[in-house]
């Protein structure tokens, strides 16, 4: 196991340092679930996948860190057993067809993690379904809830489905990989994009499993005071708890919405309309900010929908240092960098498709190369 | 058995609603030892969000019961000083303390990272207050679909007619941020396996939800590109879309990704006219073609659509709600439901594990713990506090079985 510490840049020590890990390319979710290892000190080598796998903006966002190469399967078995970590994202079987069946590999190297992302997962009936972002939505019931009844469902932005996978993936990789470092043994995890979303189904999973009864599609409004409304400039929330209700109700100003029959939290729903028909039109008349202000000064959830651009002017992001820049051919992009703060991360550059073959076959297999 | 690979790990979780807690969830499910800290006026709101009949309905609630599984209940009031004294007793004898507070709320509590810290010299600190412990927005308090507004997802969902931005359907920033904060925490155990030393990690679940629409942010510093709501349409392949199936509220998601696919799709609903058309057709067309597709699938069992499909190597599926999920062959199939025993609850269907470790193979092994369930067992078990003090610290409300105050919400 490669395990040894070694210093990164400039002395510094991340938590991954000399840990290798060999992404099988591959869409998002594989990308996206090693994206951070490199952030954090690992040695992430991309074995490419098909051309348009990823689109330019994801791989600047996913790619970034890590080195790329293009070897033939022989040569990627030999860098798998070379690895602590091999993540990869290909239909159920595809690994094993290029010679590198999980289990075999596991048997050869028991230190190995092997993290394999799909749809559907690794059995089962429709483990060889083909299945796209959408499709993984659909069948892990979040689609379900979201968008408003009398339109269809509605797929939330930006490929949710692959990159939650994605997320589990890295998550369930590195927690998989301190047990190999405390027991020496590996393991190969079978993550599916369904089952990371079915067990997220908040109340309405485990309410609908007690009553047998669809959730329906409630939109942008839970409540009257869970919610999306129009404002002066664009669009702003709030989510109150029964504990938060009272300052709300306190904040919008009308004497009225102090009755019992809003603070009440059962009366309330049988009123929930006719509040939000008042909160809607307190929303109308503010702008973003004074509505995020009011729930500073109440100490109630606001916010306010703010676009990628937005957040790239954001104040509070930058004095977080929370975005990298990275080269490219078209100038300078900006993405989001370290996930939290208090661990060591570094920033990277990106490589092109199969620039670091030599030096990575050189680096990992040494004579064996 | 293998082992699960946090086997020996102990977390003392002082996480409430969604986000930490189901960060512990998965920390609990790979063999941490989680100990959940509420007290007698302070639990976890989700006990009581919504009404339960009985005695202890903060007890019975299947919603907290689903995202607590695999922890151990101790109560313990952290204003009083007996109180913080415990908890830090057993920090001292913890690997990690995740909590999900606004940003000031630890530090007034006593409990600050350094006060942690000298309890537990190499102790891991994850705080995951929705806009983080610094910066301008440190103060705002965020739940999970106000995070993702702030974060720039709800922007970029819609069905593009009217625009009009959309939240997910489920508080969707809290497991992210929760997922997110299990990897966090794992990191820094390695690390310190290899230094010695502690961390004290700084998630802001608002940052770890804008990590979730990266290209975004790539294309918006590029090229200056405002988010773009296209429904459920692709950004390039033609048609996609979900389509309604014969029943109430049934749909089918589908997805053609090339013109073999189309073809194929054509074959299937009966649409040999339309056969030839090109990408740039299709595209152009594709009211149109929803129009055909939907006319076709509404007519059809969405599972059966779903296997006609399939068998012609076209994505797609039959969309899954919260109650038809519970029934779905595959998931079946996988044994993905489990129906774990509770003391004051009927058994329901609940997620097993997510991440299949297929060796060492987690499964459900506790329920939620009630409320105060392990105080004697982590009390005198293991700080070593006399049995005879329990009844002084009950009396004194630093421990409880019960809630003192309990409403809905």
């Amino acid at each position: 196991m490669t395990n040894v510490p070694e210093a990164g840049d400039a002395g510094r020590v991340l938590p991954l340092d000399g840990m290798r890990v060999l992404e099988i390319g591959g869409g998002v979710p594989a990308a996206f679930a090693t994206r951070w290892l490199t952030g954090y000190g690992a040695d992430v080598v991309r074995s490419e996948g098909p051309a348009d796998a990823l689109d330019r903006d994801e791989e600047i966002a996913l790619l970034t860190g890590k080195r790329r190469i293009g070897v033939p399967d022989a040569q990627l078995r030999a860098l798998a057993l070379a690895a602590d970590l091999v993540v990869e994202d290909g239909k159920p079987g595809a690994l094993a067809a290029r010679g590198l069946d999980p289990l075999a590999l596991r048997a050869q190297k028991p230190a190995l993690v092997i993290t394999s992302l799909t749809a559907f997962g690794q059995t089962g009936p429709h483990a060889s379904c083909e299945a796209t972002n959408l499709v993984a939505h659909a069948a892990g019931g979040i689609l379900s809830l979201t968008g408003v009844r009398r339109r269809p469902p509605l797929a939330n932005g930006a490929n949710q489905a692959l990159k939650l996978l994605g997320l589990h993936g890295f998550a369930a990789s590195l927690t998989a990989y301190f047990g190999a470092l405390v027991s020496g043994e590996g393991d190969w995890i079978d993550l599916s994009a369904q089952e990371c979303a079915a067990g997220l189904l908040e109340f309405h999973g485990p309410r609908s499993a007690v009553d047998g009864l669809p959730a329906p599609r409630l939109g942008n409004r839970t409540t009257a005071i869970w919610g999306i409304y129009r404002c002066l400039d664009g669009f702003a929330g709030v989510c109150s708890l029964q504990r938060q209700a009272r300052a709300l109700l306190e904040g919008i100003g009308d004497p009225e919405l102090l009755a019992p029959r809003f603070l009440d939290p059962m009366e309330r729903m049988k009123d929930d309309k006719e509040l939000g028909r008042r909160v809607e039109s307190f929303f109308a008349g503010k702008t973003k900010a004074e509505l995020l202000a009011l729930g500073l000064r109440q100490q109630v959830p606001f916010g306010a929908v703010l676009t990628p651009r937005e957040l790239l002017e954001s104040d509070s992001l930058s004095e977080r240092g929370f975005f990298d820049e990275v080269a490219t051919p078209d100038g300078v992009a900006r993405v989001p960098g370290r996930p939290v703060l208090g661990l060591e991360w570094k920033s990277g550059a990106l490589a092109a498709p199969a620039a670091d073959t030599d030096a990575v076959l050189c680096d990992w297999l040494g004579g064996a190369a | 058995m293998k082992r699960l690979p946090l086997e020996g790990v102990r977390i003392v979780d002082l996480s409430m609603m969604w986000a930490g807690p189901y960060a512990t969830h998965l920390l609990g499910e790979m063999g941490a030892e989680v100990i959940k800290i509420e007290a007698p006026r302070a639990w976890d709101n989700v006990r009581t969000l919504f009404p339960i009949s009985g005695p202890e309905p903060w007890n019975a609630s299947f919603y907290f019961n689903d995202y607590n599984r695999e922890k151990k209940g101790l109560t313990l009031d952290l204003t009083q000083p007996r109180g913080r004294e415990l908890l830090l007793a057993l920090v001292a004898k913890s690997d990690a303390v995740i909590e999900n507070y606004r940003a000031d709320v630890l530090d007034k509590l006593g409990l600050g990272f350094e006060v942690l810290r000298r309890a537990r010299p190499d102790i891991i600190l994850v705080s995951m207050a929705g806009f983080g412990k610094t910066g301008a927005d440190r103060e705002l308090v965020g739940f999970g679909p106000i995070v993702e507004q702030m974060a720039g997802l709800a922007s970029l969902t819609g069905y593009g007619d009217d625009g009009i931005p959309y939240k997910t359907g489920i508080s969707y920033g809290d497991p992210v941020g929760g997922t997110a904060a299990a990897g966090a925490l794992v990191l820094a155990l390695i690390q310190r396996r290899r230094t010695g030393q502690g961390a004290c990690i700084d998630l802001a679940q608002r940052e770890t939800m804008a990590q979730m629409l990266p290209e975004a942010f790539a294309a918006a510093s590029l090229r200056g590109e405002e988010p773009v709501h296209r429904g459920n349409r692709h950004p390039v392949w033609a048609p996609q879309g979900v389509y309604p199936c014969e029943g109430k509220e049934q749909w089918l998601a589908l997805s053609v990704r090339s013109d073999a696919e189309w073809r194929a799709l054509c074959d299937v609903i009966g649409a040999n006219g339309l056969v030839g058309l090109s990408l740039v057709e299709r595209r152009a067309r594709h009211d149109e073609l929803d129009a055909r597709i939907a006319a076709w699938s509404a007519l059809q069992d969405g599972a059966a659509a779903q296997a006609a499909l399939q068998a012609r190597m076209i994505p797609a599926a039959r969309m899954l709600d919260s109650d038809s999920i519970h029934w779905d062959a595959h998931l079946l199939a996988r044994d993905f439901w489990d129906f774990m025993p509770h003391p004051r609850m009927q058994p329901n269907a609940q997620p097993a594990p997510a991440w299949r470790l297929v060796e060492a193979n987690p499964r459900p092994r506790r329920p939620a713990p009630l409320f105060g369930e392990h105080n004697r067992e982590i009390l005198c078990g293991l700080l070593g506090v006399p049995e005879g003090e329990l009844a002084e610290l009950a009396a004194a409300g630093v421990i409880g079985d019960a809630l003192i105050g309990a409403g809905v919400g």
